[in-house]
């Protein structure tokens, strides 16, 4: 275990066994260290491993092999050491008690993180004013839109003061301004000092939240970096749009080294995607020598690295 | 305690929020005209104990029962399962607080059976007890809410916990001699009878409705709280081993 790690995940691997059918490794030697105040981006396609992982850490399933441990507890061992350090928060509709008010939702699960009756009360009250459903306290959740669920789950997670926070892809489903408001109180509960594990699908989010962001794929960790870092490796991939360029300019280009493809685009313009450092470059000085004005170069999103590294399975995944 | 506690006052806001989980307080009543119309024109009013006490029996272990069971499908269909389970509260105090919130609701049932035997067929059930009488459904309600935690053990590992917990209280009725004496059931069958709490507590609250002393009361009270305590403490046993299984198997949320 690492000094002042909130999560750290030692060789942990996970199979699941169906009943006639082949085992499935869900987790394959995942080391993984998170230090305590980070926002952690886990980021994958469907199947990669991530809510299995959040299930591990929050005591619910037991891994197959290796060890993890939250805030230097071990999550096999020492589940109740655990349990009242963590909160979860499932995204979607599910996890709450719909037929229950917002206020009775939260002062169940305050009972069961076993506080008083005066910190229930208090901290219903204050987390419901922080994720703006005050005025909706004593309406039945069933009511709620979708965004209004996700507060609640948030508020719901945050019951027992948890220092340790995993969302399991928390904004499913949520509104544009739902999830920016939802982003907002991560990084507010990150100023508190909180620990929180994310895990998305969503490019914007872990780019936006995330001090450093996983990427995860058939089980297997690929790469732990901050979203910048992230984008920065694959620079090479950088991609340069031209327009106006003529066949043969472009011809020439895409035979210079470090050019790895160059494609047409529907809008009439052309993308290349150059594949070493300091081809860019190159390419640029060729086009503006070739008497092409109209271009333009971006660096990579998070999206791009996910596509990049992941590979483009689409539906597949 | 907490978690009892906290179990307990969330029940009696799902039953406020769940109406049809008060069913048997509609059926109550209807069992206790069949079961006072039967023994009437078999010419048994010896029989009227068993009249009175039966639906209450049979409301009681239902409520118990299908409280076990729904409580657990319900979490699963909730998504609530397993974050119920990662928190610091004891699942099985939690679930022991559910139902014994139900059933203590459930002794309402009590009332509504015997005002049917007064309005409708003039008989009026008297306590001749009352002491033997409340501790005896104190000990039957812990331990029917004690038995059905070990109930929902098993309902974790079904599939369709409902279905299931509405079948298996029928053997229990039978079992019980809650309307048929044991007496009358084959003699192989009385061994399991002696094993099932509710055969205790039923004879127990009969006598208490009859005139003279109640034989035996003390011993057979303690077999009630022994019978529900062994089944609370199986229940939590089962209960923690089969949650290690789910965790295992990682069928914990498998609905």
């Amino acid at each position: 275990m690492e000094a002042g790690a909130a999560v750290d995940v030692r060789e942990l691997r996970r199979v699941f066994t169906p009943r006639k059918r082949e085992p499935v490794v869900a987790l394959d030697g995942v080391s993984l260290t998170i230090p305590a105040g980070e926002v952690h981006g886990m980021l994958g396609p469907n199947g990669a491993g991530k809510t299995t992982l959040v299930k591990i850490l929050s005591t619910v399933l037991l891994p197959t092999s290796g060890t993890a441990q939250v805030l230097g507890h071990d999550v096999v061992e020492e589940t109740r050491a655990v349990r009242p350090l963590i909160g979860i928060v499932f995204g979607g509709e599910r996890g709450l008690y719909t037929r229950l008010s917002a206020r009775q939702n939260l002062e169940y699960w305050g009972a069961l993180y076993r506080l008083p009756s005066a910190t229930i009360k208090e901290r219903s009250a204050a987390l419901l004013e922080r994720v703006g459903l005050t005025e909706r306290a004593d309406q039945r959740a069933e009511e709620f839109s979708r965004g209004m669920k996700q507060r609640l789950h948030l508020a719901r997670g945050l019951m027992g003061d948890a220092k340790v926070l995993f969302l399991d892809e928390p904004t499913t489903g949520m509104d544009p301004l739902a999830a920016r408001e939802f982003r907002r109180l991560i990084a507010e509960l990150k100023g508190e000092g909180r620990t929180i594990l994310l895990t998305t699908h969503d490019m914007v989010e872990a780019e936006s939240v995330c001090d450093r962001v996983t990427l995860i794929d058939r089980g297997r960790l690929l790469a732990t970096e901050t979203p910048r870092t992230l984008g920065r490796l694959i620079s090479r991939f950088q991609r340069i749009d031209v327009t106006g360029a003529d066949e043969a300019l472009l011809a020439e280009v895409t035979a210079l080294p470090g050019v790895s493809s160059a494609t047409r685009q529907a809008d009439g313009s052309t993308r290349i995607e150059v594949s070493e450092e300091g081809a860019t470059a190159v390419v640029l000085r060729r086009l503006v020598d070739g008497g092409v004005t109209d271009l333009q170069t971006s660096l990579p999103s998070l999206e791009e690295v996910y596509v990049q590294t992941i590979g483009e399975r689409g539906l597949g995944v | 305690m907490r978690a009892f506690l906290a179990g307990a006052r969330v029940q009696l806001r799902f039953m406020t929020a769940y109406p049809d989980s008060l069913i048997p307080f509609f059926t109550s009543p209807l069992f206790t005209i069949v079961f006072l119309l039967v023994f009437k024109h078999a010419g048994r009013p010896d029989l009227t104990a068993y009249a009175a006490i039966a639906p209450v029996f049979i409301a009681l272990w239902w409520l118990a029962l299908f409280n076990s069971g729904w409580t657990v499908t319900m979490e699963r269909w909730n998504g609530t399962l397993e974050m119920l389970v990662a928190s610091p509260s004891s699942f099985g105090a939690v679930i022991f607080g559910r139902i014994a919130a139900t059933t203590a609701i459930g002794t309402v049932s009590f009332f509504e059976a015997w005002l049917v035997a007064r309005l409708i067929f003039g008989t009026t059930v008297t306590i001749h007890h009352w002491g033997a009488f409340l501790l005896t459904v104190v000990a039957t309600l812990a331990a029917m809410a004690g038995t059905a935690v070990g109930m929902a053990a098993l309902f974790v590992l079904a599939r369709n916990a409902v279905t299931f917990s509405n079948s298996a209280s029928y053997p229990f009725y039978v079992l019980g001699g809650i309307l048929v004496p044991v007496s009358l059931l084959p003699h192989w069958v009385r061994p399991l009878s002696d094993v099932v709490f509710l055969s205790w507590a039923a004879d127990l609250l009969r006598a208490t409705l009859r005139v003279g002393p109640i034989h035996q009361f003390w011993p057979h009270l303690g077999m009630v709280v022994l019978l529900g305590a062994c089944g609370y403490a199986v229940g939590l046993f089962a209960l923690r081993v089969i949650l290690v299984r789910v965790r295992e198997s990682g069928e914990l949320s498998t609905t």
